[in-house]
């Protein structure tokens, strides 16, 4: 049982390791449909599902089907990507874009989740370092032996037990 | 029936506002008979709306279609098993079903808590009471289920009208999980109503010491393990039903049911640091009301028609209510803030950075970074309207870029906090503990990177994976290898009785495990792939390591719907592994129709096989086939996360014995065996 168990974290990072290992041998599409399932991931579906185009499954969407059509007939004239996209912004707006653009007002989209990142980060480190200043501050009582150190530690494992 | 439920209703409202107006003047006058007259129109609350739940239940099995929304959300032909699913089809049903579970819990509380903390439990019940009192408002005066169907006849007298049938049940609702996905998803939002009770009662009425808060993460947790799996079941349905080859599509629906289950799990770590060590009084209190806030938001985003959603209500005329139930609660919450924040004072002191106080500051703040991404993401598209004029959608490759690291991280997190010593960890401990882990992790990444796993975040999933999976797994070897050297016990005797003396911890871990594997299942999304094509009779379809041969297509009418099926047969390596059934359902009595996909699954990828329809040109079916890699392995952490919440409810042995020897005669009663010290110090950390 001794070496069982010692075998066990080896056991664990190689099964992990083959179970996701396989993944790497899956074949790759068809160069065309690639291409229009990448653009198609990009735009959204204007049926009010708020779902990507060529995820919108919806029975009888027929606005996914038109805008599939679509995709595939411009894809088909092989113009470039962003041409592309543009035509799908002329005819339905940018809320075709399944994300914001980045420019103007839209910028701040993508700034609200790492703005809330930054600013909470730097709220941690201040309460961090002032709550280790208080500790700092706080007046040091009569020096411990190294035992009494290590009993109190015990002790107060014991205490905050469930 | 209709009017029994209407008045049972009506009679709910008048119980809540006395137990609201009682509790007001149990609490001002400190009389106890006031306080338990209030306590039992709490609880009557609770039975009367039951049996307007138990009348509408009559009215849905008995076919009354006089009753609009009976008409609205069933039809005679609907299996039995799907008339109590339509009772939360549509707003009216589900309101009062939300106000039901609510009741549930008031009761619980009201009953379990009736002899305990006399001075909090006035004002918890005014709270749960008012609480009860807005969706009481909504069930009664706004979108009561009871309405029936009527027109002025002869005389101008008002005549009840009596449907021959109804319009029947939305096909998408006609699956089996959404007969339990909605009641678990509920009793998730309507469960954050007692922390946040407990909170706003202990605030409101300086409750002293820190019992109330070991009450409310009780009740978090309950309600957090009902959000959890309410939230997998709803990925589960959107996966076998809607037919898209996804779980998760950042649907404002989707977000609303996650946000609080953010705030709750920042929570459930934070009020660790207030049991140990009194620190974070006031963030944990804000983050109880937060996380109610969110419910209540989610709930108004979800029915108001504000955003678009797949599976929203229809815009309706309780948006408003919503809105100003909100706004009161907010008021609420800041006036009691403002009046009672030096009872929330504490003395918060670090000794070192690298301590698990800290990690749980930094695990609060990914999670709320989380909320605040999926929050603004959520809404800005009504933001960039109002401001721009133009609505921009926000869909799910944003959430996905700006989610997935934030999820590592926390996964990474995951795997050190845990770890780490209260107040302060040495260079020695850190080594001792997460060394191998870490190599463990690099060393499945080394394995894995030349074999193929290129895409960045997965193989940073897995390597993370890997490092937390080993770190739980070594904290449970260590402890139980002190207690199989002690008690003689085989090794996974030893995890047993670890883990059961300290459920809370251990069930901890048994989550984190849960949330791993839920990881690793999202992390094969990188490698998924699809196709589709005509498939007549015979032809044939080669995806991954699989080939799919159509062998026939039929047509068949089955009691509430007629149904359009290929039968696939699914081959790998030329072995038969499966005949797959995709349909597509005809529902003639709402004219709508519905997919009911076909699945291959195994621990190592699904095969996903919809049947899209027929070809308009050759008539031919349309097959789209789906391969995703892993998605199994998200159920199962699912269920892992849940049953490792239980766990962790559960009383510790110890404790058990403890009580049962002081009720048991000396003489039967077993000797507790002195605990080692080297035992102790492992299961001091929590």
């Amino acid at each position: 049982m001794k070496g069982t168990t010692k075998l066990l974290p080896l056991a664990l990072v190689v099964v992990l390791a083959l179970a996701l290992s396989h993944l790497a041998w899956l074949p790759a599409y068809a160069q065309q449909t690639e291409r229009a399932k990448n653009i198609g991931k990009r735009l959204l579906c204007m049926c009010n599902c708020n779902q990507i185009l060529t995820a919108c499954n919806h029975v009888g969407c027929s606005t996914s089907a038109a805008m599939l059509k679509k995709l595939d007939q411009v894809v088909a004239r092989n113009e470039p990507e962003d041409l592309t996209v543009q035509s799908f912004i002329q005819e339905w707006g940018e809320r075709v874009l399944a994300e914001p653009p980045a420019k103007g007002f839209n910028r701040l989209a993508w700034f609200i989740p790492g703005g809330a990142f930054a600013l909470g980060l730097v709220l941690v480190i201040v309460v961090i370092a002032h709550w280790r200043r208080r500790m700092t501050l706080a007046p040091a009582g009569p020096s411990v032996s190294p035992d009494a150190l290590s009993r109190a530690r015990l002790q107060a494992d014991q205490e905050t037990e469930e | 029936m209709d009017l029994f439920g209407s008045f049972a209703l009506l009679l709910a409202f008048v119980c809540a506002v006395y137990a609201i107006g009682v509790g007001i003047a149990a609490i001002l006058s400190r009389r106890p008979l006031l306080n338990k007259s209030a306590r039992q129109a709490g609880m009557a609350v609770c039975v009367l709306i039951t049996l307007a739940m138990g009348s509408l239940v009559y009215l849905f099995l008995t076919d009354n279609f006089s009753l609009a929304y009976v008409v609205g959300h069933s039809n005679r032909d609907l299996p039995t098993f799907y008339k109590f699913a339509a009772l939360w089809s549509g707003q009216e049903g589900s309101l009062l079903f939300w106000s039901w579970l609510l009741s549930i819990y008031v009761f619980s509380v009201l009953y379990s808590y009736r002899a305990k903390h006399p001075e909090l439990m006035p004002y918890v019940g005014v709270v749960l009471a008012s609480v009860q009192l807005f969706f009481l408002i909504l069930n009664v005066f706004i979108a009561s289920p009871f309405k029936v169907l009527g027109a002025l006849g002869p005389g101008g007298a008002m005549q009840v009208i009596t449907q021959a049938d109804g319009k029947g049940l939305t096909p998408l609702l006609q699956y089996p999980e959404m007969v339990i996905h909605p009641p678990m998803l509920y009793s998730g939002y309507t469960g954050f109503t007692i922390p946040f009770a407990f909170a706003l009662a202990a605030l409101l009425g300086r409750y002293p010491g820190e019992k109330w808060i070991h009450v409310t993460r009780k009740w978090t947790m309950i309600a957090w393990c009902f959000q959890s799996a309410g939230i997998l079941l709803g990925a589960h349905w959107a996966y076998a039903v809607l037919g898209w080859g996804g779980y998760w599509a950042w649907d404002p629906v989707e977000n609303a049911s996650l946000m609080p289950w953010l705030t709750g799990t920042a929570f459930l770590h934070s009020v660790m640091m207030q049991e140990k060590r009194g620190m974070l009084r006031v963030w944990n209190v804000w983050l109880v009301f937060s996380t109610f806030l969110l419910c209540i938001l989610g709930t108004f985003l979800t029915r108001s028609g504000v955003v678009s959603s797949v599976h929203a209500f229809a815009q309706s005329n309780i948006g408003p209510w919503f809105v100003g139930f909100l706004g009161l609660i907010v008021a609420v919450c800041i006036l009691a803030f403002l009046k009672n924040r030096d009872y929330l004072r504490s003395d918060n002191q670090l000794d070192s950075m690298v301590s698990r106080e800290s990690s749980f500051l930094f695990n609060n703040l990914i999670l709320l970074v989380a909320c605040v991404a999926v929050l603004s993401g959520t809404l800005f598209p009504v933001l960039s309207e109002w401001v721009q004029g133009t609505k921009i959608s926000v869909g799910a490759p944003f959430f996905n870029k700006v989610n997935i690291p934030i999820g590592l991280f926390l996964l990474f997190l995951t795997g050190v906090g845990p770890l780490l010593a209260w107040r302060k960890t040495s260079a020695e401990s850190l080594r001792r503990n997460f060394g191998w882990s870490l190599l463990g992790g690099l060393a499945a990444g080394a394995i894995a990177y030349p074999l193929g796993f290129r895409d960045f975040y997965a193989l940073v999933c897995l390597i993370l994976s890997v490092f937390v999976t080993l770190t739980i797994a070594a904290e449970f070897f260590r402890g139980a290898r002190v207690i199989r050297a002690r008690a003689g016990l085989n090794f996974f005797s030893a995890v047993g009785h670890l883990t059961m003396r300290n459920t809370r911890r251990y069930g901890g871990y048994v989550v984190h495990f849960g949330m791993v594997l839920i990881f690793i299942g999202l992390a094969g999304t990188a490698f998924n792939q699809d196709k589709q094509m005509e498939m007549a009779p015979g032809s044939k379809m080669e995806i991954g390591a699989y080939t799919l041969v159509c062998q026939t297509f039929t047509s068949r009418p089955e009691q509430n719907y007629t149904a359009e099926r290929a039968t696939i047969e699914a081959l790998r390596n030329g072995q038969q592994v499966m005949m797959l059934y995709p349909e597509r359902r005809f529902y003639p009595a709402n004219e709508q129709s519905g997919t009911m996909v076909a699945i291959y699954s195994t621990l190592k990828e699904d095969l996903y096989v919809v049947y899209a329809g027929r070809s308009p040109e050759t008539q031919q079916p349309v097959i789209h086939v789906y391969l995703n890699p892993l998605v199994k392995w998200i159920w199962l952490g699912g269920a892992i996360v849940v049953l490792g919440t239980i766990l962790a409810l559960l009383p510790n042995r110890q404790a058990v014995l403890v009580m049962r020897a002081a009720t048991q005669p000396v003489s039967a009663a077993p000797a507790p065996q002195p605990v080692s010290a080297t035992l102790r110090s492992y299961e001091g950390h929590d």
